[in-house]
Parts: structure tokens; C-alpha cells; sequence
């Protein structure tokens, strides 16, 4: 098919690698630059929207019980809607929620809430490779866009994904159906409270996508110990205050993984 | 007692101040840290190390229903759940086979 400025072009995805994705047609408007460039682009986003989509059904249970906890606690759907928009960090948020219904002071709200946050400081350094030559809008919504699923899907997946750009717009996918999913689920909980049949048990599907999303980062036997290792560590650091365990058990294990591959850096030597 | 509408905002700005410049942190000072290879490495242990942290105690101290596994059905697919990923790869195969095997148990199993 001939392409022209401006003109809808539709052209099946040529240089794809093999694999779901090989049949694609895409119908693509082209206004910059060559129409495979725009194909390319189109792909690797609708890519990391397909990733996301199956986790969404953990995150929208999840979401549900988030709007139910909100109306419950005599919260206006605008608040639950600003909490959700402004902070857009699930767990934190119901520790709040609950922290609030008790008038606990600000500062051990914002405290607690920062503290369950701050994992997310690590995806944070992982990433910043990836954007350091972007521009400050790129960077802050990447930022914001932060989020276990996100940042897990994409590193699941960067294998099959050539250069950074097709990383960031990747992400982008990803990330736009994970925000779209959370915030209609808790709309949804807070006006229709949780309608999701509990003998689906479909919150289970949270811990079932981290399993699956953490399987293809266990590359080597280095892996295999650190998952283990941080897996036992959380279950017998559980007890410690404000989610300490989690952070505790994840910088425990990542010096494991240090430790392991220095030793055997050494001895290649 | 409801929740005071000016309490909660002020939560809300210092939860969305906290959770922005954690995400934003080291992204925002990119420009300026140089990433050396080892350090790279090092970021490779993240979703190995975080992700079954973040899983097990969900998982390993859920009281389920099933008293032939102990209240622990939630763990037990979780494994059967991995093999069935291992061999499949696939996130879809993944959650409906663990979704449907626990409902099975729910369902079948006292």
C-alpha cells in the first residue's frame, strides 16, 4: 500500500517478532514522520495494554474494596476520586482511609502512608536509566504512573521490546490500563459497593499475577535465591510495624543477589 | 464520626506530595546519577526480591475455609498456580487456571 502525509493508511505490521502479535493490522493516521513509525508505535502501545489487561483482574476487586472502604467511611465520591487521583497508590490509600476513620494526628498518616510507599524508590531508580534523556512531562507522568503492576509487566516483558522508546510507550500501555481500570473500579465500589461474587475469590488474582510476573526475572539460580529468599523473609518479618517487613525482606534479598554474583564475579577473575 | 473535610485533604496533599516525589525521586535526578553496569545489576534483583515479598504474607497467612488443607488452599494453588506459569508462560492461563482451581476447592473440598 502506498503511503501519503496525511492520508489513513492501513498495513499490516511487517517487522514484528513472531509470536501473537505477527497478524496485527493496524489502521494508523498519518501525520508525522514515515507511517511505520506511527504502525510501530501503535503496536508496542496496544503491547503493553494486552500485558496489563489480564492483571486488571486483580486490580479491579481491588479497587472495589477500595470505593466500598470510602463510602463506608462517609467519604463524598469527589473526595474518593481526588484521594485516588492525586495519591493513585492503592495500598496506602486503605491504610489512610482506616487511620482516619480512628482521627489519627496528619503526621502519622502521611508517615505510615509514605513508608508503605517507599518501595516504589526503587522502581523508581530501575526506571531512571530509561528516561534520563526525556523531557520533564515524559518523566513526570512515567513517574506518576508508578506502580508494582506497571513496573513488574514492563520488566517482564523488555526482552521483546528493542529501544528504550518502544520501553517508554510500552510503559505507556501498560500504564494508561492500569489507571483507567483503578479508578473506574473504585468509582464503581463506591456507588455500587463490592458487587464482585466473593466465592470467585477474585482478589486472589493479585497474588497470582505478581507469581506470574515474577517468574520470567528468575534468570539464573542467583534469582531463584533471592525470590526465596525474600519470600521466607517477608513471612517471618511480618510482624514489624508499618510494612517494614516488605522493605526490610526486598533490601535483604537484592544484597543477597550482590553478594551471590560478586562471589562469582571474583572467582571468574 | 465522618472524617473532616479539611483533615482529610490535608492528608490527601501530603500522601500525594509523598507518593509523587518517592516515584519521582531518582527519575527526577537522572540527569545528574550515573548508572554504572554493577549498579544495573543490581536493579535486576528488584522484582525477584520485592514482588515475593509482597506476595507471601497475602498468600501464606490467608485463613481459607478448607480444613483438608489446613486453611491454606491460597498457598497451595499458588504452586500449582507456578508450575502451570512455568510451563505456559502466559499471564491469562496464569490467573484463570488459579482462579478456577480455587474455586474448586471452595466449591468441593471441606
Amino acid at each position: 500500500m502506498v503511503h501519503r502525509r496525511g492520508v489513513w493508511v492501513l498495513e499490516e505490521a511487517p517487522s514484528l517478532p513472531s509470536g501473537p502479535y505477527k497478524t496485527y493490522i493496524v489502521l494508523a493516521y498519518q501525520q508525522f514522520g514515515t507511517p511505520f513509525f506511527v504502525l510501530q508505535e501503535n503496536v508496542v502501545f496496544v503491547r503493553g495494554v494486552k500485558a496489563m489487561l489480564p492483571i486488571t483482574t486483580g486490580v479491579i476487586p481491588f479497587g472495589l474494596v477500595m470505593g466500598t472502604v470510602t463510602a463506608n467511611a462517609d467519604l463524598s465520591l469527589l473526595q474518593s476520586f481526588g484521594m485516588n487521583f492525586f495519591v493513585f497508590a492503592g495500598a496506602s490509600q486503605l491504610a489512610a482511609v482506616d487511620l482516619m476513620t480512628q482521627q489519627v494526628s496528619i503526621l502519622v498518616v502521611v508517615a505510615t502512608a509514605f513508608i508503605i510507599n517507599l518501595r516504589m524508590m526503587l522502581y523508581s531508580a530501575a526506571l531512571s536509566g530509561l528516561v534520563k534523556n526525556q523531557n520533564l512531562m515524559v518523566k513526570a507522568l512515567l513517574s506518576y504512573a508508578i506502580t508494582d503492576q506497571t513496573y513488574a509487566v514492563l520488566v517482564a516483558n523488555q526482552e521483546h521490546l528493542k529501544s528504550d522508546r518502544d520501553k517508554i510507550v510500552f510503559y505507556a500501555g501498560a500504564a494508561l490500563c492500569m489507571i483507567t481500570a483503578w479508578q473506574i473500579a473504585v468509582v464503581a465500589g463506591f456507588v455500587f459497593g463490592n458487587f464482585a461474587p466473593s466465592s470467585l475469590a477474585l482478589d486472589y488474582a493479585v497474588p497470582l499475577s505478581f507469581m506470574a510476573l515474577t517468574l520470567p526475572a528468575l534468570k539464573n539460580k542467583t534469582y531463584y535465591a533471592v525470590a526465596i529468599t525474600s519470600a521466607v523473609l517477608s513471612v517471618v518479618l511480618k510482624e514489624l510495624p508499618f510494612n517494614t517487613g516488605l522493605l526490610l525482606s526486598g533490601a535483604i534479598a537484592i544484597c543477597l543477589g550482590g553478594f551471590l554474583t560478586r562471589t562469582r564475579n571474583n572467582a571468574n577473575r | 464520626m465522618p472524617i473532616d473535610s479539611a483533615y482529610f485533604w490535608t492528608i490527601v496533599a501530603g500522601m500525594a506530595i509523598g507518593s509523587f516525589s518517592i516515584r519521582g525521586s531518582f527519575i527526577f535526578l537522572s540527569r545528574w546519577i550515573k548508572i554504572s553496569d554493577r549498579t544495573r545489576e543490581l536493579f535486576s534483583f528488584i522484582p525477584a526480591a520485592i514482588l515475593p515479598a509482597l506476595v507471601m504474607p497475602l498468600v501464606f497467612f490467608h485463613e481459607g475455609s478448607s480444613q483438608w488443607l489446613m486453611g491454606k488452599e491460597r498457598l497451595t494453588v499458588l504452586f500449582i498456580a507456578a508450575v502451570v506459569c512455568y510451563y505456559s508462560r502466559s499471564m491469562i492461563t496464569t490467573i484463570f487456571f488459579g482462579l478456577s482451581i480455587l474455586f474448586l476447592i471452595n466449591q468441593f473440598i471441606p
